[in-house]
Order: structure tokens, then sequence, then C-alpha cells
């Protein structure tokens, strides 16, 4: 298989992604609950993303490569068309989880079969990827006659379901499972659509490709008046924050600059959060974050559109700058962030949180990496286990309390920083995990956002390097001049707790291991440092871990 | 005395009792902890900086007829003379 930068583990993640989908569904047949179904619906957004990633990365390969070759191109298409229908089993799943709402007693639905195709639709949809990276036919059919069983099943079904309903009773009941058994019917369909399309990889025979539906519904419903062939769309930019974001520009030339925006659609909890914050931050410093150009809702949706900031992200300051160029930025990010922790400072003391951050994240941590929890070793070499680590940090941090609160960023990636050369000023986007809380945890965040960037170039490197160094500096030098006693205790838990949960985007094992064990050594450091007794200030951070 | 910039590598293979190996160990023991390790045999010559973050690996397996320990430490040569500046990318052009 072709080594796609970007799809493939993007078709990886939706594949793992929609599995787990279709796994919580069939939890939520065998035991409905609020909160399993509460889980459906934002995995769905991701699931959503993905697809949109994988779609834009397939076509901009298709438009931007001169010399792909037939296979080449039949391959991406296949890429393509999986993701999309994967993307449409997760639809019928969050349809399939609706429909359990209109059953007055939902464990009827035990009263039919349903438990027999799970498998076949779950192993389908897994070997969708490994079917495509093998080259294998047989394995291409086999996804194909899944769609045949499932008919055969649906029938069955559907007949039973029939003859229940002569008998008039249970009549909203026996609907609704007949609805829900109509949706896995048409994942069968959809499974079908990827046996095709892998069987076009594998042999080459050509297909049509889809049009982008969902993004041209995302722009016709983006307020603008103008027609859609008046928009550039410069990118379709996917965050795994599961929301949609666009950039939006008019082509004419009488559109002032102004005119671009950004557009993103969310699920409407954290649209709201995102709007609130944009408007906090306007007035506790007015310019930092993007204006608010526009909002609307509609159902459990809600569209965002905000000005667009001209300039580069931080880290492509970092990777591909001029020295100066980062020098400046740097030094305005610094002086940004002390301005703004100084103005919105709130004496504490506060609580922090960062090992239930961890704790939170555990499952799709160890969804991504089985083995990403260590035992206990006892015998001549006694070693916590994960589980015992995170409890001691856990009931550390409880005493290790914050002294006072800033605004945070909430999701201070590198990433998340833009920088404007001309006009010498620095933006900050994405705040819809903006509150007061500990500074650490922007901190903590900014350090690893550079750090997990997968770069092992030298040169590049040593510029990561370099802002971590510079970064840590910057903000122990603060916490000193602020008395802040137990600054390098919360940042090694903090730290852990970037490391740790960053390794469920990481799919270089080797690199995920690293980032896994050094949360450990920094847990390790900081149980440690607690049973020799000696005050948190004394407790000295081991530097060497942030750099790679 | 050979002296490879890419791989330097050094090899040693030997029949001890426990004490000599206890007492071979101690003294990588004292190097782990000063930072300096030093191996030299007649055509090569080994220097080692272990750092303060070091990956350590122990594996252990029993057979009926042999046994096997397994120490690694290894660590990555994180070049700090580099961070001091943010180096220049026509270096890479």
């Amino acid at each position: 298989m072709l080594n796609f930068e970007g799809i493939d583990e993007n078709l990886k993640f939706i594949v793992m992604e929609t599995q787990t989908q279709v796994g919580a569904i069939l939890d939520l047949l065998r035991m409905p609950s609020t909160s399993g179904y509460e889980k459906i619906v934002p995995r769905d957004d991701y699931i959503d993303n993905l697809k949109n990633i994988i779609e834009s990365n397939c076509v901009a390969k298709l438009t931007a490569e001169k010399n792909l070759s037939k296979e080449d191109i039949n391959e991406i298409r296949a890429i393509q068309i999986i993701g999309n229908n994967l993307e449409r089993i997760a639809d019928y799943c969050v349809n399939i989880s609706r429909q359990m709402g209109y059953m007055d007693n939902p464990e009827f639905i035990h009263e039919f079969d349903y438990e027999t195709v799970f498998p076949k639709i779950s192993e389908s949809i897994s070997r969708s990827y490994t079917v495509l990276k093998d080259r294998n036919l047989a394995g291409a059919l086999t996804i194909c006659r899944v769609e045949y069983e499932l008919d055969e099943w649906y029938k069955v079904s559907f007949d039973a379901i029939m003859e229940r309903l002569k008998v008039g009773q249970n009549i909203q009941n026996l609907i609704t499972v007949l609805f829900i058994f109509r949706y896995l019917e048409r994942i069968g369909d959809a499974l079908l659509n990827i046996g095709e399309a892998l069987i076009l990889a594998i042999i080459g025979e050509k297909i049509k490709i889809h049009q982008f539906q969902a993004l041209q519904e995302t722009l016709s419903r983006s307020g603008f008046e103008g027609t859609l062939d008046e928009l550039d769309v410069h990118s379709i930019l996917g965050s795994r924050s599961g929301c949609i974001i666009n950039r939006l520009e008019q082509r004419r030339s009488n559109w002032s600059q102004a005119q671009e925006s950004i557009f993103k659609e969310c699920n409407l909890s954290k649209i709201r959060r995102e709007k609130n914050n944009l408007e906090l931050w306007a007035e506790k410093y007015p310019g930092l974050a993007p204006k608010i150009l526009g909002y609307y809702e509609e159902g459990d949706k809600g569209a965002l559109l905000v000005q667009f900031l001209a300039g580069r992200t931080l880290d492509e300051v970092i990777l591909n700058a001029a020295e100066e160029h980062l020098h400046n930025a740097f030094f305005i990010l610094k002086q940004v962030l002390e301005e703004v922790w100084l103005a919105t400072r709130q004496d504490g003391p506060i609580d922090t949180d960062y090992l239930k951050q961890i704790r939170a994240r555990l499952p799709q941590i160890h969804h991504v990496h089985e083995n990403f929890s260590r035992p206990m070793n006892q015998g001549t070499i006694k070693v916590a286990s994960s589980e015992e680590l995170l409890s001691a940090c856990a009931e550390i941090e409880s005493r290790l309390l914050s002294p006072f609160a800033v605004l945070i960023h909430g999701d201070f990636n590198v990433n998340n920083v833009v920088y404007n050369h001309e006009l010498q000023q620095i933006h900050f986007v994405d705040l819809y995990r903006s509150r007061y809380a500990d500074y650490v945890q922007d901190v903590s965040v900014f350090l690893i956002s550079n750090f997990r960037i997968p770069i092992f170039d030298e040169v590049l490197r040593s510029r990561l390097n370099w802002i971590i160094e510079k970064f840590y500096e910057f903000s122990s030098q603060l916490a000193l001049s602020w008395q802040d006693r137990t600054f390098n205790a919360r940042l090694a838990l903090a730290l852990a707790r970037s490391f740790y949960t960053s390794t469920r985007y990481e799919l270089n094992k080797e690199f995920a291991k690293e980032m896994y064990l050094r949360a450990h050594f920094l847990m390790e450091k900081v149980a440690g440092h607690h049973g020799t007794g000696r005050p948190w200030e004394e407790f000295s951070l081991p530097i060497s871990v942030l750099y790679y | 005395m050979t002296h490879l910039s890419q791989n330097e590598k050094f090899e040693y293979e030997s029949i001890q009792d426990n004490v000599s190996v206890r007492d071979f160990i101690q003294s990588l023991l004292d190097g782990i902890e000063h930072g300096r390790i030093i191996l030299q045999s007649n055509e090569d010559e080994i220097i080692m900086h272990p750092n303060n973050l070091l990956k350590f690996t122990v594996k252990a397996r029993k057979k009926e007829d042999q046994s096997r320990l397994n120490i690694k430490v290894s660590w990555k040569e994180t070049k700090l003379a580099a961070i001091t500046k943010p180096k220049s990318l026509t270096a890479t052009a």
C-alpha cells in the first residue's frame, strides 16, 4: 500500500473509531443508558471530521500530484469511499441510538436476535484497513458478502416482527425495533460500498468519485449570501475537537480582507462555550482572540463565523521561519502571556485536576495502545503500577494547590497561537476550553505540544527543543517572582498528564511509548519526593524530560 | 586505536564468578552516576556520557538448561549545545 502522508493514519483512526461506535451501539442495545447515548454523539462528530480530513487529503493528492499512476489514483479513490462509508455507518449508529428513545420498554428488543449481526459488522470494519494494505481480494469479497448476510437476517427479522404486529400489541416497540433493524441492514449496504471500493483498489476497476456533499452542505448553511462558485475554500482544516472548520474567502476583488473568515460548525454546547469565551477574551484582552462575525444555532448544532486572523501558526514559525521571526514571535508571546496572567489573576488557592484528566482519557489511550498501563512488579525489583502511581499522585495533587487562577487558553497548543509578523501581533485561537484555572495547565500543554510534533530531523528538533527550553525558563522565572512555591511539582503532574494523554493521537509506537514512559517517570519523581517529606518548593523537575 | 565517528562499538565477553560480575557492574554503576563510562580494549575505546534520562529495561528468561538476565540502559544523545540558540534553517538547505 502506498504511504500517503496523513491519509493512512486518519484511515486507521476512522476505522478504529467507527468500530468503537458499533461496539457502543451493541452495548446500548444490551443495556440502555443515558451515559452510553451521550458518548455516541460526540464520537460521531469526530468521525465526521476524520472523514472530511481523509476526503480533502485524497482530493488534494489527486489534484496536486501530476505523476500519479492509475493504481495510485484508484487507491486514493478507494480510501475516500471507505472513509465516506465508515462515516455513514457511524451516522446509522447515531440514528439507532436515537430510536432507542422511542421504546417505552428498551428491553423489548432483547426478544429479537440482533447479537449475531454485530460481530460480522465489526469484523468487516476492522478488516477494511488490512484488506487494503495487503491487497487481499478474498478479504474484500468477504466484506461484500456481509451485505448479503445482513439482508438475509433482515428478512427473517422483518417477517418475525410482522407476525408479532398482527397480534396487535406492543405496536410502538415493534415498529421501533423494525427501524433499528432497518439501519443495521443499511450498514450492510455501506459495507458493500466499502467492499467494492477495496476491489477497485485491488483489481483497478474505475468508479465515480463521490461529491463533496458534506462540504457543500456546510457552505450552504454558512450564512454567506454568495453562491458556491464565488467562494474559495482554502482548506478544510481538521482538528480532533470534532469541529468542522473551513476558511472562506470571497473571490471578488471588491470584498475587503475583513470579510475573510473562519466558519466553524460544532455541537451546540461546544460552540456556545467557544462563543462565550470569545466574548470574555474580547472584554479582558481585546484583539487577542478573533472577533465574532456571526453566530447561529440550529437543532443540536451551532455555527460560528469568526474573523480570519492573518499570520502563521506558531508551529509553522518554529519549523519554517527565519530566526528573527521566531525570536520576535516568542518575545511577543511572552509579553502577552505575562500581561494576560497578571491582568486576570484571581487569588486562590485553587484545585487542579491533572490526574483526573488522565483518568478520563485512559479508555481512549488504551483503545489506541492496549498495553499502555504498567502492572505492579514485586520481588527483587519493586515498581509501582500505573494504577498505584495515578492514585498516589492524585492524592498528592489534592494538596498541591495553585496559589491563584488566571484566565487560561485551555488548549494552549503551539498551533493555536497565530503570529502576524507584519503587525507584530500574537493571537489565540480555538478558545472553547478557556476558563479560570491554574496557568500551569497552559504551560504544560504548550511544552508538550512542541515535544510531540513527530519531527526527528536534527535541525528542526533543535528548534523545538529551543522553544521548549525558553518557554520553561520564562514560566519558571515568572513562578519564582510570584512566589509560586509548588510550580515545579504541579508542572510535573501536568506534564505527566500531557505526555500520557498525547499518546492517544500518536500511532508511531516508539514515540508514543517514549511519552508514556516519560509520564510514568514524572509521576514516580513526584511520588518519590512526597516520600521524603521535604517541602514541595525543593522539588526539582527533571528538565531533560522535556527534550527529545 | 580505532575511533569510529558514527557507530562506535565495544564488546566484551567472558566467564566470571559472581563476585567479579558484581565488581564489573559496580564500576558501570559508578560510571552511570558520574555520567562517564570508558570502555577500552587494545583496539577500541568508547567513552559514554549517560545523562539523567535513561531508558532502563530488565528482561529475564528462564529455560530448563539456561537462564538469562538482560539489563539494558540506553539514552538519547540530545545535543544540549544545539538548544542554546535555534539553529538556522539554512543549514539544511
